[in-house]
């Protein structure tokens, strides 16, 4: 075995993700791919792309941590932990100042809250339904023929944006159906949309006691979403130097930490 | 984390399971003999007058948990919706009538009988909630049979005199329209009979749940959703009186020799609100498998009334019926909630936001963040259902609760 490498596995609803860290902390290796139908298939990819960055092989994974709606199935995983764990260690490692969380992911939107110590405090989830999450604007962008990426850009040309009032991906379809029809400009429709979802997550934020972050794939790949955050919150929302792999960056450290904790430079579970 | 752990088996349920079918049976066997009476009731209505009055006592309630927990409750609610009864009302409700509808029972694959018991009265009080009075009248028009209720205060804060006064009056007037009905009189010796029994049976199940106060728990919340059983349906009969004095034995032989329900018990929650009867199975083995003893609940505490020491029956019925804790303020219940967790030794509250039960549901108005407040205790509310799957999901659920243990985990370190 070359240096021995811990492993960090997010499998999300939408997408997969890993990250590798060398036993120096330093993150060597990453990648995402789409979580698909079929989730091993997902993880043996992930995997292998983010050992590939890392030049490492199957034989140097020290330690492997899985997290996210997929976390039971990664065969070679020593611990499992949920993404409220995995998101609030990523990202107290990448800013310690954070105290609130916001990760939006595509099947969830959820709000973590740790203290100084980077220990867990509370978390809230948003109730079951694709309402302020990634899924919400995926279906809207598709419903008018684009993808996310389209939604976002045009979000950003906005000056005065729609109110959307419907929590309801399907009636908030609708909703925007009528916009269009009374010819209210697609930029302010689209904005409009990211500031619905925002709304939804400042409910979510009774208070607020220090700064917030924002994880997840919509923040890194949407910056009308911070924007609105933002707006809604009105402070600053920081985001972790990879949103959209805090969860795996977070899972990497635990596997890193749990050989630490031991004393041992591999924790054999994942290792075998 | 699946632990290799075994269960221990509580050796009293194979007497519940004849209890069960013996209680069911002779219902059948009332409802088609022409000389016998079937009364349907609230599970936490009058249940004494009528027991005293002849009747054999039904609980629908009880159905609409059996049709959740058998997993047929979403089949049957569209029948019940396409004639009306909204989707967001009680599923107990809307799973009953649909089953009736749809011609479905759990009883029949259970006991071998077609369905629940011919009414020749429902009877039903509204301190649970007021959806019970229009089920109860569905059932009246379909059976063409009486529907009497009472309607005692609600959101009662302290029980003054007055309270116990007016529902006492309900009762009575309950008991005339009966005498009016069936033609003859109370036997009020029996009534105090029920009385009698029916705290009996209620006190001793209190002793069965608190043996969970101790260290690990004899038994869980989801033993206490089978073992409850008695003291709604038999309330009344010295068969649970029978039954609670085996089951106490067994937990206190649990508690003398160090037996927890779950073993290595790590930590203790308090559950508060409805269980999510189909559900109920896995949700009991997460907790088993992540070393945690739901300890206590507010559900299975809502038949454990104040004793009965004589005097007058009727009075006694309601002081407890408008005591219930579904009935009382949110100051009560939040003082009651902290009491249960101080008693029960309890790291963690668990609050249930079930979609069709906002009565029993207490996460609605900011409890659960003052209950954390005041006490430092982590809480946690999930969205669920008692009975209506479309209003779960597995998958953000268990993420709930492994996210909760790893933040008692986390108050540890």
């Amino acid at each position: 075995m070359s240096e021995a490498l811990y492993v960090g596995v997010d499998v999300g609803s939408s997408a997969t993700k890993c990250v590798i860290l060398d036993s120096a902390g330093s993150l060597v290796g990453h990648d995402v791919v789409s979580s698909g139908f079929k989730y091993i298939d997902a993880i043996e990819r992930v995997v292998s792309g983010a050992l590939d960055q890392a030049g490492g092989s199957r034989e140097d994974m020290a330690a492997c941590v899985s997290t996210g709606y997929g976390r039971k199935h990664v065969p070679f995983s020593s611990r499992v932990v949920t993404e409220i764990t995995a998101h609030a260690r990523g990202t107290r490692a990448w800013d310690p100042e954070v105290r609130i969380i916001i990760d939006i992911g595509g099947q969830d939107t959820k709000i973590i809250r740790i203290d100084g110590s980077g220990q867990l405090v509370d978390y809230r989830m948003n109730a079951k339904c694709a309402a302020g999450t990634g899924t919400f604007l995926e279906s809207i962008a598709v419903k008018l023929g684009m993808v996310l990426s389209d939604l976002d850009a045009l979000a950003r040309k906005s000056s005065t944006p729609t109110v959307v009032n419907s929590y309801c991906t399907v009636f908030a379809g609708t909703e925007v159906i009528e916009r269009i029809k009374e010819g209210q400009n697609p930029e302010d429709i689209a904005m409009g949309l990211f500031r619905s979802i925002a709304t939804r997550i400042k409910e979510m934020i009774p208070s607020r006691d220090g700064s917030v972050g924002a994880t997840g794939g919509v923040v890194e790949h949407c910056p009308a979403m911070v924007v609105a955050l933002e707006e809604s919150l009105k402070c600053e929302v920081r985001l972790a130097p990879m949103p959209q792999h805090a969860g795996a960056y977070g899972a990497a450290l635990l596997a890193l930490e749990s050989c630490r904790e031991t004393g041992s430079e591999v924790d054999h579970a994942s290792a075998g | 984390m699946t632990r290799t752990a075994k269960r221990v088996k509580i050796n009293a349920q194979g007497t519940l399971r004849s209890l069960m079918r013996d209680y069911f049976l002779n219902l059948d066997a009332a409802a088609s003999d022409p000389d016998r009476l079937v009364a349907w009731c609230t599970s936490v209505g009058p249940c004494e007058i009528l027991t005293a009055f002849g009747y054999e006592v039904y609980f629908p309630e009880n159905h609409g948990a059996l049709l959740g927990a058998r997993k047929i409750s979403h089949e049957c609610i569209p029948a019940a919706v396409g004639v009306g009864y909204c989707a967001e009302s009680c599923s107990y409700m809307t799973s009953d009538i649909g089953a009736a509808l749809s011609g479905v029972s759990p009883l029949t694959e259970a006991y071998g009988i077609s369905g629940p018991p011919r009414p020749d009265l429902l009877a039903y009080s509204t301190n649970q909630c007021r959806e019970v009075q229009d089920w109860w009248h569905f059932f009246g028009r379909r059976h063409d049979a009486k529907v009497l209720g009472i309607c005692p205060p609600t959101h009662v804060g302290e029980v003054t005199d007055a309270h116990v006064a007016f529902v006492r009056h309900e009762l009575q007037e309950l008991i005339n329209h009966i005498e009016g009905h069936l033609g003859r009189k109370m036997d009020y010796a029996r009534l105090e009979q029920a009385v009698s029994l029916s705290s009996r049976a209620s006190s001793l199940w209190r002793c069965v749940l608190d043996t969970a106060r101790t260290r690990p728990s004899p038994m869980t919340f989801f033993d206490g959703l089978i073992h409850m059983a008695p003291v709604i349906l038999m309330r009344g009969s010295q068969d649970a009186i029978d039954y609670y004095n085996l089951l106490l034995d067994e937990m206190n032989g649990r508690v003398s020799g160090g037996i927890g329900a779950i073993p290595d018990e790590r930590f203790r929650i308090y559950w508060d609100g409805m269980p999510v009867w189909p559900k109920v199975r896995e949700m009991s083995e997460k907790f088993f498998d992540l070393g945690v003893a739901v300890s206590a609940s507010t559900y299975c505490n809502s038949w454990a009334f104040e004793d009965y020491a004589g005097g007058d029956p009727l009075e006694w019925m309601a002081r407890t019926s408008t005591e219930i804790f579904i009935n009382r303020s949110e100051t009560f219940k939040q003082q009651f909630l902290i009491e249960m967790c101080e008693a029960f030794q309890i790291d963690g509250i668990i609050f249930h936001n079930a979609r069709t039960c906002p009565n029993n549901t207490n996460s609605r108005f900011g409890m659960a963040q003052r209950l954390r407040d005041e006490t430092g205790m982590p809480v946690l509310v999930f969205d669920g259902d008692l009975s209506d799957v479309r209003f779960f999901s597995t998958a953000q659920t268990m993420t709930n609760m492994e996210a909760f243990v790893e933040q008692l985990e986390g108050r540890l370190r």
